[in-house]
C-alpha cells in the first residue's frame, strides 16, 4: 500500500490546484471544480481541503496581491509541490495498473 | 452608483471567531463571490455571502480545535509535570503551604455547613416566606420599644377570634406546646407498662398545622392516617416513628392508647415521618389541637390569661401588609378584651424565628443573624490566612528559583507561560489542600456536633452545593494566592537572575510580604484578644456571687399536691445523714430550666393599668435560710401565718415605690384584686442570668402551690458519696410516688445552663484563635526557615567576626517583632469594638481594661518570637566553618 493517503476530494482539489497553475486561489478552484468536474463545493469546504492538502505538505501557499475586486483584500495562491506532484501521478499510475488488469468484456 | 455590500455582521463574526491569519483570504474570496454573483444579476447575493462565510465558521471551529488543542494539550501536560516536579524540590514548603490551606479551608468548609444549616431552618414549607407567627407585645404602643415586654404566647380565644373575623388572614393555625408531659403506656388490662419523660416534644396541633407547615422540601410523608382526619378528633394523638418506636418497641403503634400526665387516654390515629433537624418544631408527639377544647372550655374563653407555649401562625391573604393585619388583629382584641390596653398582638416572620432571641422557638435555641455574619467573616479571614501562607511562602521562595526562572525565559518561555505553569502549581496545591480539607470537615463536624448543634443530613462527599462551594474556593483561593507570586516571579530578568545577584535580599523598607504578615497577625489578634475577653467574661458568669447559695443542693419535683405526702418525705429526707436541709417551693430562685409565673402587682395608688409584672414564687419557712437569702427588712414567715402575707425583692419594693425597706414592712399592696401585707424584705439576687437584671419578685407562702423540693446536702464532693446520696434520695422519692418518674438537678448545673449557649461561644472562639495562631506560626514557620537557609553564609561570617549567639538571634526576630507589634497596635482598635459590642449584650459585664488587651498581645508576641527563634536557633549555633567550607 501506498504510504500516500489523498481522499477523492483531496485529489479533484489538488488537481485543480496543479490545473491553475500559478492562479490557484479559492474561488478560482470553485469554478473550475464546477466547470471541469460538475462538482459544486461550498467556498468553505475548499479552503478546508486546501488547508488540509497545505498540512500534508501537497501544496504550499503565499499571499498574492490584492485586487479591487476582492475589496482590496490579498488572495492566498496556493501552488502544488512536487511531492503533491508525486503523489497525484502515483494515484493515476496505480489506477491505471489496475484498470489494465480489468477484463474489458465485464463492462 | 454606490455598489451594494455584503452584510457587515458576517464579517464582523468572522473577524472574530475565526483564524486571524486566514480571515483575510477567507473574506476575499467570500467577497469577490459576492461581487460576480451581483455582476450575473443572481438572487440572493447576500444570503448566499452569509451562507458561504457561515461555513467558514463551522470549519474553522475544526480547524482550531484541532490544531489549537494539540499544542496546548501538550504544554498543559507539561505544566503539570513541572509543578509536581518544583513542589516535590520544595516539599516542606509544600507541606506547609498545604496544612495552613486544609486548616483553613477545613475550618471554613465547616462553617459554611454550619451557616448553611442554620439559614435553612423551616425553609422548606411551600408556603415558607408568607407564614407568621403572631407574638405578643406588651407595651405603651403597636410599636417594639426597649422596655417593650416580647412574649410569643396569644391568649386561648385569639386564633379563634381572628379567623373568623380577620379578613386580612387566610389562614391560622394554633400550637399550644406541652412542655413536660408524661405518657404513660397502658397493657391491655389498663397496668402501665413503660413511661416516658416527654420534656421538650409534646404539642396538641390543629389539622391545619400540617397544610401550613408541610415540611414539602424534604419529603416528608404521612406512614399512616391523614393530616385531616388524624388529628379533628379529641384525645387523638399522631406520633414520628421515631416516638413510636420508642412507645411501642413491639410493632405497630396505630389504634393504640398512650395515657398523657395521668389523665387522658389517647389514641393512637397517624404515624408521621420525624421532622427534620433543621425545624424549630421539634415535636414527636402530637395531640389533636381539639383535646384542648374538651379539657379546658373556659381557657377558651379567657381573653387575658396567656400561655407562652401557645402560638399561632397566620398565612395573610393576599394584598394585605402585616402593618395592615396587625391593625385588624388590634381591632379585633380590642373589641373582646378593651381592658388590656397595653397588650398588642404583631406579626413576626417565621422564618425569623430561627434568628431573633427575644421571642425565642420551641427548640429554645436561636442564633443571631450577626452571629451567622460573624462565622462568615471568621470563614473568610481563615481562608484569607491561607492564601497569605501562600503568598509569603512562594514570594520567599522565588528568590531561589530565580535560576529556574532566567533559564527558562532564555530557552523562549514568555510569561504567560511562565505565570500558568506557577497558577498550576498553585492550584495542584490548593486542589491537594481543598481534598484533605473536605475530610477533615467531615471529621470536625461529626466529632463537633453537640458545640455546633448541626446535624449534618448527609456526608460532604454527596452534597452538591458543597462540593461547588469547595470548588468555588478551590478556584478563587488558587488565583488569589497565586496570581500574585507568580506575577511577580516572571518579572525577573533573565540576565540578572542568572547572574546570581538574587541571593541578598533587601532589608527594611515595605513589601508586601510584610504587610501580609502584619494583616494576618492583626486578624489573629484581633480574635485572640475577643476570646480572651469571651473568656473573662465566662468566668464573671460563673464566679459572681448570686446572692444565693447554690452549692451543693439538689432539686427534685413534687408531682402531687397531696401535703401529707410531701411533708412525710420532707421528714424522711431530713432524717438522712447526708442532708443538711429541706425545703419546698413553688420554684428555684435561680437557675434556667426553673418554673417561671408572671403575676401583676399594684399598690392602692397606682393606677389599673399601670400594674407592675412580678415574677411568683411561693416558699416554706426553711427556704430563707437553706438558700442564705438575706432579710433587709422585716420577718420570715412563720407556720402559723396567714395566707394574705407576701415577702417582696427589692427591685419590687423600688418599682411599686414603697420607699425604703423599713417603710415597706407593713405596707398593704394588692394582688389579684386582693389586699396583701408586705411582712419583709429580702436582698436582690440573680434568679435570671447575669445576662439579664434583677426581676420583681414577690413571695408567698402557699402550700398549694409547692412544685419542687430542694435538698441541701452536707458532703464532700467526691463522686461516690454523691451517687450514694442519690440514689438514697431516689429511693425514698420512688416510694412516696411510685407512678412518677424520678428526675432530679443539681442547682449549679442548672445556672450554668444559663451560659450554655456563651460557653459553647467560648469553645468556638477558643477554637478558632487556636487555628488561626497555628496558620500564623505555620507561614512564620515556613518564612523563617527560608531565611535561615538564604542567609547561612552571612551568619557564619558574622560569627566568625564574633557576633554572639543572641544577637544573631535578635537579628532575626527583630523584624517579626516589630511587625507583631504592629499589628497588635492595629488590632487593638477593633477587637476593642466587637468586645465591646458583645459585652454590651450583658446587663452584667466585666470592665475592658487595658490588661485583657495587652495579656493576650504578648501571649501571641511570644508565641511568635518562641517560632522564630525555634528555627533560627539551630542556624545560629552551628558552627561556621559547615556553611563556609564550600565555595
Amino acid at each position: 500500500m501506498s504510504r500516500i493517503y489523498l481522499g477523492e476530494l483531496e485529489e479533484l482539489v489538488l488537481l485543480m490546484v496543479a490545473l491553475l497553475r500559478d492562479e490557484a486561489y479559492g474561488v478560482a478552484i470553485v469554478e473550475q471544480l464546477l466547470n471541469q468536474a460538475n462538482r459544486g463545493l461550498s467556498i468553505s469546504a475548499v479552503h478546508a481541503v486546501l488547508h488540509r492538502l497545505e498540512e500534508k505538505g501537497f501544496v504550499k501557499s503565499k499571499m498574492g496581491g490584492a485586487s479591487e475586486e476582492r475589496g482590496g483584500r490579498r488572495k492566498r495562491l496556493f501552488k502544488i509541490t512536487a511531492f503533491g506532484r508525486n503523489a497525484l501521478e502515483e494515484v493515476r499510475d496505480t489506477r491505471n495498473a489496475i484498470w489494465s488488469l480489468v477484463p474489458k468484456t465485464s463492462s | 452608483m454606490k455598489k451594494e455590500q455584503p452584510p457587515v455582521w458576517v464579517n464582523s463574526l468572522l473577524d472574530r471567531l475565526a483564524p486571524p491569519d486566514l480571515v483575510e483570504e477567507i473574506k476575499g474570496d467570500l467577497y469577490e463571490m459576492f461581487r460576480e454573483d451581483i455582476t450575473q444579476k443572481r438572487p440572493r447575493a447576500k444570503f448566499n455571502y452569509a451562507i458561504n462565510g457561515l461555513g467558514f465558521l463551522t470549519k474553522h471551529f475544526f480547524w482550531k480545535k484541532r490544531t489549537n488543542y494539540s499544542t496546548s494539550f501538550i504544554m498543559l501536560k507539561s505544566y503539570f509535570k513541572m509543578a509536581r516536579r518544583s513542589l516535590f524540590t520544595y516539599r516542606s514548603n509544600t507541606v506547609i503551604n498545604v496544612l495552613g490551606l486544609v486548616i483553613g479551608m477545613a475550618s471554613a468548609l465547616v462553617i459554611f455547613s454550619v451557616i448553611r444549616f442554620e439559614s435553612s431552618f423551616d425553609s422548606f414549607h411551600t408556603d415558607a416566606d408568607n407564614i407568621y407567627r403572631i407574638v405578643r407585645v406588651t407595651g405603651t404602643g403597636m410599636k417594639i420599644t426597649e422596655s417593650s415586654e416580647l412574649r410569643t404566647g396569644v391568649s386561648f380565644p385569639v386564633p379563634d377570634a381572628f379567623k373568623q373575623e380577620a379578613t386580612s388572614i387566610n389562614s391560622i393555625t394554633s400550637v399550644l406546646f406541652i412542655g413536660g408531659a408524661l405518657v404513660e403506656i397502658p397493657d391491655a388490662s389498663g397496668a402501665i407498662v413503660r413511661r416516658f419523660n416527654e420534656t421538650n416534644s409534646c404539642a396538641l396541633v390543629e389539622p391545619s398545622f400540617f397544610s401550613m407547615f408541610d415540611f414539602k422540601g424534604t419529603g416528608f410523608k404521612w406512614i399512616s392516617g391523614s393530616p385531616k382526619k388524624s388529628l379533628e378528633k379529641p384525645f387523638s394523638v399522631v406520633l414520628t416513628t421515631s416516638a413510636s418506636k420508642k412507645f411501642f418497641p413491639d410493632g405497630n403503634a396505630m389504634g393504640k392508647t398512650l395515657k398523657i400526665d395521668k389523665r387522658n387516654d389517647c389514641t393512637v390515629t397517624g404515624i408521621i415521618e420525624d421532622f427534620p433537624a433543621n425545624s424549630d418544631f421539634p415535636f414527636t408527639v402530637l395531640a389533636s389541637y381539639s383535646t384542648l377544647r374538651v379539657l379546658a372550655p373556659k381557657m377558651m374563653d379567657d381573653w387575658s390569661s396567656v400561655d407562652d407555649s401557645h402560638c399561632a401562625f397566620v398565612v395573610p391573604n393576599k394584598g394585605f401588609s402585616v402593618a395592615k393585619i396587625e391593625e385588624e388583629m388590634a381591632k379585633i382584641h380590642k373589641k373582646h378584651a378593651s381592658f388590656l390596653t397595653e397588650r398588642f398582638y404583631m406579626l413576626q416572620p417565621m422564618k425569623e424565628m430561627h434568628f431573633d432571641a427575644r421571642f425565642g422557638n420551641y427548640n429554645g435555641r436561636t442564633i443571631t443573624h450577626n452571629t451567622v455574619q460573624a462565622l462568615g467573616i471568621i470563614a473568610l479571614f481563615l481562608l484569607l490566612t491561607g492564601c497569605i501562607n501562600y503568598i509569603n511562602l512562594a514570594t520567599a521562595q522565588s528568590t531561589a528559583r530565580s535560576k529556574e526562572i532566567g533559564l527558562r525565559k532564555v530557552m523562549g518561555s514568555n510569561r504567560v507561560h511562565l505565570v500558568a505553569q506557577f497558577l498550576i502549581e498553585t492550584f495542584l496545591v490548593v486542589l491537594i489542600a481543598g481534598v484533605l480539607a473536605l475530610g477533615l470537615s467531615e471529621l470536625i463536624l461529626i466529632n463537633l456536633q453537640f458545640l455546633l448543634s448541626i446535624k449534618p443530613s448527609a456526608y460532604h462527599f454527596a452534597d452538591p452545593v458543597l462540593l461547588g462551594a469547595l470548588l468555588v474556593s478551590v478556584i478563587a483561593v488558587t488565583f488569589f494566592s497565586g496570581l500574585y507570586p507568580a506575577i511577580k516571579i516572571s518579572s525577573f530578568s533573565p540576565v540578572t537572575s542568572l547572574k546570581n545577584k538574587f541571593i541578598t535580599e533587601a532589608v527594611g523598607g515595605f513589601n508586601l510580604r510584610r504587610v501580609l504578615v502584619t494583616a494576618q497577625f492583626g486578624i489573629t489578634q484581633v480574635l485572640v484578644i475577643c476570646t480572651f475577653v469571651v473568656v473573662i467574661q465566662m468566668r464573671f458568669f460563673q464566679n459572681t456571687d448570686v446572692g444565693f447559695a447554690h452549692k451543693a443542693v439538689v432539686n427534685v419535683s413534687i408531682p402531687q399536691r397531696d401535703p401529707v405526702k410531701r411533708a412525710t418525705l420532707e421528714q424522711q429526707f431530713r432524717s438522712q445523714s447526708f442532708v443538711s436541709g429541706v425545703s419546698a417551693s413553688f420554684t428555684l430562685p435561680g437557675g434556667a430550666s426553673r418554673n417561671r409565673n408572671y403575676q401583676g402587682i399594684a399598690t392602692a395608688d397606682t393606677p389599673p393599668d399601670k400594674e407592675v409584672v412580678f415574677e411568683y414564687q411561693s416558699i416554706d419557712t426553711a427556704f430563707l435560710n437553706l438558700y442564705k437569702i438575706k432579710l433587709l427588712a422585716g420577718r420570715n414567715f412563720h407556720q402559723v401565718d396567714s395566707s394574705h402575707y407576701l415577702l417582696l425583692n427589692k427591685t419590687l419594693m423600688k418599682n411599686l415605690l414603697l420607699g425604703n425597706p423599713e417603710e415597706a414592712v407593713g405596707k398593704p399592696v394588692l394582688r389579684n384584686g386582693e389586699k396583701y401585707t408586705v411582712i419583709g424584705i429580702v436582698d436582690d439576687f440573680y434568679s435570671n442570668s447575669l445576662k439579664n437584671g434583677v426581676d420583681n419578685l414577690a413571695i408567698e407562702m402557699n402550700p398549694n402551690a409547692y412544685r419542687t423540693l430542694s435538698i441541701k446536702l452536707m458532703i464532700g464532693n467526691d463522686k461516690g458519696s454523691i451517687t450514694e446520696a442519690m440514689a438514697e434520695v431516689e429511693k425514698l422519692w420512688k416510694a412516696t410516688y411510685p407512678e412518677f418518674i424520678f428526675d432530679y438537678e443539681f442547682l449549679d448545673e442548672n445556672i450554668k445552663a444559663f451560659y450554655t449557649q456563651e460557653q459553647k461561644y467560648t469553645q468556638l472562639f477558643e477554637m478558632f484563635s487556636t487555628i488561626f495562631m497555628l496558620i500564623g506560626c505555620l507561614g512564620l514557620f515556613g518564612l523563617i526557615t527560608f531565611v535561615v537557609n538564604r542567609k547561612q553564609k552571612e551568619l557564619a561570617v558574622r560569627k566568625v567576626m564574633g557576633a554572639s549567639v543572641p544577637s544573631l538571634l535578635l537579628l532575626f526576630s527583630k523584624e517579626y517583632i516589630w511587625l507583631v507589634l504592629i499589628s497588635f497596635a492595629l488590632a487593638t482598635p477593633i477587637a476593642y469594638y466587637i468586645a465591646n459590642e458583645w459585652l454590651n449584650n450583658f446587663a452584667f459585664h466585666v470592665d475592658l481594661q487595658w490588661w485583657l488587651f495587652a495579656t493576650p498581645g504578648v501571649m501571641v508576641l511570644v508565641v511568635a518570637v518562641v517560632v522564630v527563634c525555634a528555627k533560627s536557633l539551630g542556624a545560629a549555633n552551628k558552627n561556621p566553618v559547615e556553611s563556609l567550607k564550600y565555595e
